[in-house]
């Protein structure tokens, strides 16, 4: 088939793209895109299915890229970050800063808010994973037996978590269709945000309960020793 | 054409007075270098205008306009599974296209008609090869097409929108899909044509009257969707098929400067980067 | 029929056979499997067929009845196509499950029947703009085992073969028309089906593809390319389905597979209806889902 005369030209002031001018923008992405991987640039864009380069032993697809046919591939549309891992090897990645699409994956650190709390277990919604806000919350559950690593029979729903805390939790498994299991069986993870019944922020005590400063009465809750490497993680801390 | 109770319908049966006006008389393009209506030559395509992230509300979103054919996608998600289904290691996609009731030449119904479902699923099945979709266990992505002015070549369009929309929502993709019609006439194949061009079943009964549209991810050079419609000889279903994957290949770095300039003008206005 | 779970060595056997163009069922990659027809068995209709197709069983009816045009199309009559995928067949249609597949084969066929060549409707017409024949093809799934878009493809081919619609008499009295329904039974019109097209379905399958595929075929392919092909060779509607891509060389493959495979088909359909036609009605129906 002939080759046909078409060029795209791309016009700065009313962004229209016609096929009757001459190509003013130099649009072969594949050329110059081709990162020097040993020079770190101004931020370079990519948009999903371009070309980013050879997949050889050098390199390693991270996030944000795939690698197919010998070439690695950007996934995503974002900026192009290389990084050098332990064993000499160039990580190419392509980053959306704090615009990721997160959704829990099973060993995520997720932060929750309690909706709703039975004898068996309680539920929650996921309003965080790691340190991304979610944009839409995903249904998550905390099972009885996941409240804690010791004595898990004499766990007590309602001395543990309230409807409103705000907790720190680990996936466990997808679970099923309807939400996440998640768990609190680790020091680190546990209620880190509750509010008493006078309506203050209390504040934690012990391991197992919190102290409302304004009327100085103690309530139950499955406290989270929150560590330095869980604020930073997380951004938040009680 | 079950009606919604909640609207105020208009009269049960209307119908638009063009009926009954005389039909347009078939394209008399036989020669190639002949001009069409809007003096465009056969193998033109229209000025392509793309423009991602107006509807802030949503993930993505993309505006897409060939002159006369204007349509919107935006993209949600991915979010949680809203109704109850089984659940799947893989995310799901789920498609929602509809036209406006005022887009086309004769008006629509507000319910999705059988034409609408049908273009649904073709934009999904274009879309799914293209996603992911390992990346989402258990969630979904909402893809919302909304048609706001049918000037032909409405479901190439919506291919091309929805895949811009799907990468600026960073919906992470093996490529962005590029859709493409042509129309079959005789020995004549029109590029991406506009409504007075586009087949339908009341032109003449002629072999090689038809359309074809195309989805192409143009990097892997894989066809994510093809479809056509009236009675083609294979060689010339064949010759347009080709055709459309060159104007899809050619229409590719529209797209991706489209997006590029969006991502570029994300990332001047956040001071993190 | 209950959900087919294959492991990777499994999908790698059927992918290795195919390659060698050997199938599992001993089948070369362009042949089908054993069909069976029947037309003319349900007694209330105007046309009806049923075939089988391995495990997958479909009935036909069809209907004509008079009606008034589409406003758009004055001087032509009108064909629709509903499809009943009922819970019977599997348990996967029940409830609502069956919808999207039904929605999907009925605007194929539409689809594949809408060009006027390939069913001339201007025939159907009674008198212009104000009655014609509506021809109502339902399709009811009664068994299913896979292929499905073949086997009602064929199905409604042999039904609107079968099909006999009533003469009518239109007579012009000053300004009135009059429509006389024939007083003999016999004194019947047929549909022309010759170049009606029939639905190929192309499964592709590592990288080659086979028609008609079996239901472990169908569990290891991504993507399929249906194809509506006349006698003549003729593509008269074109879908890719499924979740998977195709390569653009192997597009043009599987469209010549298709014409050649859907060419043969279609022949041997016609012989077939033909043949049938000729010995008359037989006594001893078969019965369904034998």
């Amino acid at each position: 088939m002939e080759k046909k005369s078409f060029k795209a030209r791309y016009n700065e002031e009313d962004r229209y793209y016609d096929n009757k001018g001459y190509s003013s923008v130099d649009y072969n992405y594949t050329g110059p895109f081709l990162p020097d991987v040993n020079k770190m640039a101004a931020p370079m864009i990519c948009v999903p299915g371009q070309r980013l380069c050879p997949d050889n032993e050098k390199v390693t697809a991270g996030r944000g890229t795939y690698s197919r046919n010998g070439f690695v591939y950007s996934s995503l549309a974002g900026y192009l970050q290389t990084a050098h891992s332990e064993d000499g090897k160039n990580i190419i990645e392509v980053i959306r800063d704090g615009d990721e699409n997160v959704v829990p994956s099973v060993d995520a650190i997720v932060t929750a808010r309690i909706t709703n709390v039975s004898p068996r277990f309680c539920k929650c919604s996921i309003i965080k994973v790691g340190k991304t806000d979610l944009k839409d919350s995903f249904r998550g559950m905390i099972r009885r037996e996941d409240v804690r690593a010791t004595e898990k029979d004499k766990v007590e729903m309602a001395k543990s978590f309230r409807p409103g805390d705000i907790v720190m939790a680990r996936v466990i498994s997808l679970g099923d269709s309807q939400s996440y299991l998640l768990s609190t069986a680790e020091n680190e993870l546990g209620v880190v945000i509750a509010t008493s019944e006078a309506g203050v922020t209390m504040v934690p005590v012990s391991w197992c309960k919190m102290k409302c400063p304004k009327t100085r009465l103690e309530e139950h809750r499955k406290v989270a020793k929150v560590q330095a490497r869980f604020i930073e993680y997380s951004g938040s801390g009680p | 054409m079950p009606a919604d109770s909640r609207r105020i319908n208009g009269p049960e049966k209307s119908i638009s007075p063009y009926a009954f006006s005389k039909p347009c008389k078939d394209i008399k393009i036989t020669e190639p270098s002949l001009q069409r209506k809007d003096g465009r030559n056969p193998d033109n395509i229209r000025p392509i205008f793309l423009k991602t992230g107006l509807i802030t509300q949503a993930q993505g979103s993309a505006y897409i306009e060939q002159d006369g054919t204007k349509v919107i996608c935006s993209v949600y998600g991915p979010r949680a599974v809203i109704r109850k289904e089984e659940f799947s290691m893989q995310g799901q996609l789920t498609c929602d296209f509809k036209f406006t009731t005022f887009s086309c030449h004769n008006r629509r119904q507000y319910q999705q008609d059988a034409e609408e479902k049908d273009f649904s699923v073709q934009l999904l099945e274009a879309l799914e090869p293209a996603v992911l979709l390992h990346k989402f266990p258990k969630a979904q992505v909402n893809i919302m097409v909304t048609v706001l002015q049918n000037d032909g070549s409405v479901l190439a369009a919506s291919v091309t929108c929805a895949s811009v929309a799907l990468a600026d929502a960073g919906i992470e993709m093996y490529d962005l899909v590029i859709g493409s019609s042509a129309r079959i006439s005789g020995a004549t194949i029109l590029m991406d044509p506009c409504a007075t061009e586009e087949y339908s079943d009341k032109d003449s009964a002629h072999v090689n009257n038809g359309s074809v549209t195309v989805g192409l991810m143009p990097s892997l050079n894989q066809i994510s969707a093809v479809t056509s419609k009236g009675e083609l000889e294979f060689e010339h279903l064949n010759k347009a098929m080709k055709h459309c994957v060159s104007m899809c290949v050619d229409l590719y770095p529209v797209c991706q400067q489209a997006l590029a300039v969006a991502m570029e003008t994300r990332i001047n206005a956040d001071p993190k980067t | 029929m209950a959900e087919i779970h294959l492991s990777d060595a499994e999908k790698t056997f059927i992918i290795h056979g195919v390659q060698d163009n050997l199938r599992e069922d001993g089948r070369g990659c362009e042949d089908y499997r054993h069909l069976e027809i029947e037309t003319g068995l349900v007694s209330n209709t105007s046309g009806s067929a049923k075939i089988r197709l391995a495990n997958t069983e479909i009935l036909v009816g069809v209907k004509a009845e008079l009606g008034e045009p589409y406003p758009e199309k004055p001087d032509k009559g009108r064909l629709e196509f509903f499809v009943d995928c009922s819970a019977n067949a599997t348990p996967e249609f029940e409830g609502r499950g069956g919808e999207e597949l039904a929605t999907e084969l009925s605007s194929m066929l539409a689809r594949a029947y809408q060009c006027p060549s390939c069913l001339d409707l201007r025939k159907l017409s009674v008198v212009e703009g104000k009655q014609c024949w509506i021809i109502y093809v339902d399709v009811l799934v009664l068994e299913y085992g896979g292929n499905l878009f073949d086997a009602a493809s064929i199905a409604v081919k042999a039904a609107l073969f079968n099909t006999s619609i009533p003469t009518l008499t239109v007579s012009h009295d000053e300004g009135h028309v009059e429509i006389d329904l024939s007083d003999d039974p016999y004194d019947v019109q047929r549909i022309e089906v010759t170049a009606a097209p029939c639905i190929v379905t192309l499964s592709k399958l590592g990288h080659s593809h086979v028609v008609d595929a079996s239901s472990k075929e169908e569990a290891c392919c991504l993507a399929r390319l249906m194809l509506g092909v006349t006698e003549k060779g003729t593509v008269t509607a074109m879908k890719k389905e499924g979740s998977g891509s195709l390569d653009t060389s192997s597009v043009e493959d599987m469209l010549q597979t298709g014409r050649r495979v859907g060419q043969a088909l279609n022949k041997s359909l016609m012989e077939v209806l033909m043949s049938d036609d000729k010995v008359g009605k037989k006594q001893h129906l078969t019965g369904f889902l034998r």
